[in-house]
């Protein structure tokens, strides 16, 4: 039993390092931090539903945010819409024809965008809460 | 690329994203499969309850 206590302390002096790795990969990709710490159900549902608003956001061409926005909201969408990680990057290819906020459909469109990010940024918080013990 | 468009009605878009979003709230929420199953059937019922209920109180001032 006493042999054990340096692997611990090793492991705990690692666990900053694992809980940043595992929000890193969190963000990059919905419920990947979640698969690396083996929290299988939660990997699956984190990445249908933050894949599911993207995809349907974007389905209805919602206005995803970049860095160029001259206004407090707009910098604010894009915060929301960049911690969605990969599916901000993937923009591009599942919005071929563009946003379209004159219609209404649109402008839901961007709130699924908004909403995917910031459901994914729970997942980060939690899968960093996990990594560093302070959750099971 | 993969751009293909979804025609939702405001009723099926606010199911849809209620849906999504009680179903990551149940799985960040809760450690067990009953409780999480409980906490988003609860959830995703207030969410359209809730919808629906502030839809009918702005009705008048719609037109």
């Amino acid at each position: 039993m006493a042999t054990d206590a340096p692997l611990i302390e090793k492991r705990n002096n690692m666990l900053p390092a694992i809980a940043l790795l595992a929000a890193i990969a969190a963000w990059a990709v919905p419920g990947l931090g979640h698969l690396l710490l083996r929290r299988w159900g939660r990997a699956l549902f984190l990445f249908l539903a933050v894949g599911g608003l993207a995809v349907v956001g974007y389905g209805m061409r919602g206005e995803m945010f970049n860095t160029r926005s001259s206004d407090p909201f707009g910098a604010l969408g894009f915060l929301a819409d960049a911690c969605s990680g990969v599916f901000y990057f993937l923009g591009r290819q599942l919005e071929s024809s563009g946003p379209d906020i004159s219609r209404a459909a649109g402008d839901c469109g961007t709130r699924f965008l908004a909403g995917a990010g910031v459901v994914n940024l729970l997942g980060v918080l939690d899968a960093y809460r996990i990594a560093s013990g302070r959750k099971r | 690329m993969f751009g293909a468009r979804v025609h939702l009605s405001h009723f099926a878009a606010m199911v849809v994203f209620a849906l999504c979003v009680s179903v990551a709230f149940a799985c960040l929420g809760r450690q067990t499969t009953a409780g999480r199953i409980k906490y988003a059937v609860w959830s995703l019922v207030l969410f359209l309850a809730i919808g629906v209920g502030i839809a009918w109180l702005m009705y008048p001032f719609s037109r």
